[in-house]
């Protein structure tokens, strides 16, 4: 560690140390590098919207494979080393130690680039959980848990070991996200294996949503927005070079933020399955979270006051400003949509997406472009190379920003009002839903202009830096000195029990934040599990068929829940649009729930029964054979793929160790000659929909292919409820897409 | 009146009540405990971020002045 002691001439003895500066300069350039990877996978899915055959007719390119590519890049590779690079930065000064260990610090590093390279090489495979932001599989999850318990030794151990004796806000924000991303990465990440990279979530259903989106809103919460809020109070000050506008805000701010937050992952669900007390504790709590979020907001602003000139001249400071503005918008917006009457409109569209976009590109993404301008001159004991390079990022940040987000409001509330819309004599208006896909193709398309901008700035913001850090020499350590920390009795009598004397207990701090944090996710999710009236049975629902799981697990390999929800919710809109509304007790079986959070397409709860199966046949082939117009990609490799019956009994296996009853010793042999028998019957069906070949001339009952155990898959969904209807057997036709 | 006002949100009913207690209670402590902190104490923690390294380290790197393009 490198510490030596002089003694001044005032008698208090100093230490010499000296921080690490190679590890946050890892994780700065894993920053932009990883990034600009994201953001490129955005711009492919956002492109493939508008121009299906961008996949290249590549089942591993395609949107629905890519789309967590995206996703996954963006928070955990760009925003998670972003994140890293600024509490290895700051945690640093704050405590006024090096870190605690080198070593461990490395592990972090290089072990979270693996997982990063892992998720970008699984997930395009077709490897996936389905679950939102937690799709990777088993493995990996397993991965992240090692290198999360790694990076937090070496974060605790360099709190234990700080020199300065009270905690700084910052440092409270840090240590809510390390140990509730913890917590909901365990949580979220009980499965059931069932080969190397398959497995089944332990949860069903209603049970498995609410876990999923208790989850998915707290990712959002502590791994998008803590960490970033922890370095808002760093850097902002110090780039203004005033002290942050009033402490005891951010104490409220905190413990506001973090006690209220985690109740609000209901919102997600708003009008689903789940029990109505749970989406009302959702919208309510939701509501609540713009009191601490505004108030962390006007703190982080009006820390400038009297500093406005600066943030004129300073462009790390302007990417500052717009990203707290846009920190304190999505905070205002986020609630809005979590009331329920506004959700009913919002849900599913792309107004989510705009309100997403706000955060990641707005708040995350300019936080870390600032933090990026601030770090590398100071690495590299030079100035930026280029004021003005890093002004004209700045606009067309801005303006990228503006082409991403106002195209995917106006698409948003334009889809949202159109699936509602009744004509006078009582049918819906827009009763074909394609009509709704192609009436906001002009949005797409500025959207990707908009992603294109915003990379264009990217790309510059990576030329400044590297100029800058050719430009200096690299400074590997920086010298620091500081009185190391003397033992005090455990309360301070002139303080008592305040804020004061609980920013020197760094351990019982922990516990309180912990116990603050996990108050709202128990009250929600124990009572989900034991009380039985929360997810009412429904004795005709019963488990898929061998086919039918073969189906869905590669309709979760596709990713189709990325453009298709499986929730039909209980307006007269959707009912009349799909079928009967969904109910809890349908989904029991689930495992995972395919709920989806956005309809690019239509609900396909209640699809079963409603083509027949050479429709299916012939609109994976080619969508635009049955739906002219329709953004959906060709899924020809379907009917060109084998479908692999051998993993057919350990999936068996897995699924009754969670609860589904399939009976014991099913997966020998009754399980395979069910599957035969109903491939054989949708084979039938088809040669009756004149489809007696497969797209390569090989004869339907000659070898069954992926395709069959997706239709068996669809033509089941949503049928329990109205008894086993055998799929309808017309020829195929052009009929509409729903 | 507050469940009034809340159902109309969308049907909240004793939850929003219960909630919305919670919520005052939470803030209502939040706010007594901070009112009460000592002011030296508050500047102390407020200047931490801007004494933790060297005057060199501090100085703008990212205002004109700079090399330019």
């Amino acid at each position: 560690m490198n510490v030596e002691t002089t003694t001044p001439a005032a008698g208090t003895r100093l230490e010499t140390f000296k921080y690490d500066n190679r590890i946050v300069r890892a994780f700065a350039i894993a920053t932009a590098f990883w990034g600009l990877v994201g953001m490129l996978a955005g711009l492919l899915v956002a492109v493939q919207l508008f121009l299906p055959d961008a996949n290249l007719n590549l089942q591993f390119i395609t949107f629905g494979r890519v789309r967590p590519v995206h996703t996954n890049a963006v928070i955990f590779a760009f925003v998670g080393n972003g994140m890293f690079m600024g509490i290895y930065y700051s945690l640093q000064r704050l405590c006024k130690a090096r870190m605690f260990s080198d070593t461990l610090g490395w592990i972090h590093f290089w072990g979270w680039q693996s997982i990063i390279v892992a998720a970008a090489i699984t997930l395009p495979l077709g490897f996936t959980t389905s679950k939102e932001y937690a799709e990777l599989e088993w493995p990996i999850k397993i991965a992240i848990t090692v290198i999360w318990v790694v990076f937090a030794i070496n974060f605790f151990g360099t709190i234990l070991r700080r020199r300065e004796k009270h905690l700084y806000v910052a440092i409270w924000f840090y240590i809510s996200t390390v140990v509730t991303v913890a917590v909901l990465h365990i949580v979220n990440s009980m499965v059931m294996p069932a080969s190397l990279f398959k497995s089944y979530s332990m949860y069903a259903g209603v049970q498995d949503a609410l876990v999923q989106w208790w989850y998915g809103h707290n990712a959002v919460a502590f791994f998008l927005t803590t960490p970033y809020l922890g370095m808002m109070y760093y850097f902002l000050p110090k780039a203004a070079d005033r002290p942050v506008f009033s402490y005891r805000l951010s104490i409220i701010h905190f413990w506001g933020l973090i006690f209220i937050y985690i109740w609000a992952g209901p919102h997600h669900l708003l009008y689903t399955a789940l029990p109505d007390w749970a989406q009302s504790l959702g919208m309510v709590f939701s509501v609540m979270l713009v009191a601490p979020s505004w108030g962390g907001m006007l703190n982080g602003l009006l820390t400038l006051r009297g500093a406005w000139d600066k943030v004129r001249q300073d462009p790390m400071l302007k990417f500052m400003v717009v990203a707290v503005t846009a920190y304190g918008m999505a905070t205002l917006e986020g609630p809005t949509l979590a009331i329920k009457s506004v959700n009913s409109i919002s849900h599913y569209t792309n107004w989510t997406v705009a309100h997403v976009h706000t955060g990641a590109l707005g708040w995350n993404g300019f936080l870390t472009f600032s933090v990026l301008y601030w770090i590398f001159p100071r690495l590299y004991n030079t100035k930026l190379w280029s004021i003005k390079l890093a002004n004209y990022h700045f606009w067309i940040a801005v303006l990228g920003m503006m082409f991403y987000v106002i195209p995917m409001y106006v698409a948003g509330v334009t889809e949202g009002l159109m699936w509602k819309e009744f004509r006078p004599d009582g049918f819906l208006r827009y009763g074909n839903f394609l009509e709704t896909v192609t009436q906001i193709l002009p949005m797409y398309r500025l959207r990707a202009l908009g992603g294109s901008l915003y990379i264009i700035g990217v790309v510059l913001m990576l030329v400044n830096l590297y100029r800058t850090a050719k430009s200096g020499q690299f400074v590997p350590d920086t010298e620091a000195q500081a009185a190391p920390l003397l033992k005090e009795p455990a309360a301070s009598p002139a303080f008592g029990w305040s804020h004061h004397w609980l920013e020197s207990k760094a351990g019982l701090f922990t516990i309180l934040a912990v116990i603050a944090v996990l108050i709202g996710g128990l009250i929600e999710i124990i009572p989900m599990y034991l009380i039985k009236e929360n997810v009412p049975t429904i004795a005709s629902v019963k488990p898929y068929t061998p086919l039918e799981v073969l189906g869905r697990d590669i309709y979760i390999r596709e990713g189709c829940l990325a453009c298709h929800s499986q929730m039909v919710r209980p307006f007269r809109s959707e009912t009349e649009r799909y079928g009967e509304y969904s109910k809890a007790g349908e989904y029991v079986y689930d495992h995972p729930f395919l709920w989806g959070s956005k309809r690019i397409g239509p609900d396909l709860h209640r699809v079963g029964g409603k083509y027949p199966d050479a429709w299916h046949f012939n609109h994976m082939e080619n969508p635009r054979n049955t739906s002219p117009g329709s953004i959906m990609p060709n899924y020809a490799w379907l009917l060109q793929q084998k479908l692999d019956t051998d993993s057919l009994p350990p999936r068996l296996i897995a699924l009754r160790r969670i609860g589904v009853p399939y009976p014991e010793g099913y997966e020998n042999g009754p399980a395979q000659k069910d599957l035969r028998a109903q491939a054989a019957k949708i084979a039938m069906n088809l040669k009756v929909g004149l489809i007696t070949t497969y797209p390569d001339g090989t004869a339907l009952d000659k070898e069954n292919r992926e395709i069959l155990a997706v239709i068996a898959y669809l033509q089941r969904l949503g049928t329990d409820i109205k008894g086993q209807p055998a799929p309808a057997t017309t020829a195929p036709g052009t009929a509409s897409n729903q | 009146m507050e469940e009034k006002v809340l159902s109309g949100l969308g049907g909240v009913g004793i939850y929003g009540v219960i909630s919305i207690c919670i919520f005052f209670a939470f803030f209502t402590g939040m706010l007594i405990w901070v009112v009460f902190l000592r002011q030296p104490y508050l500047k102390s923690m407020q200047e931490l971020p801007l004494e933790d390294e060297p005057a060199s380290q501090t100085q703008s790197r990212t205002s004109p002045g700079n090399h330019e393009l």
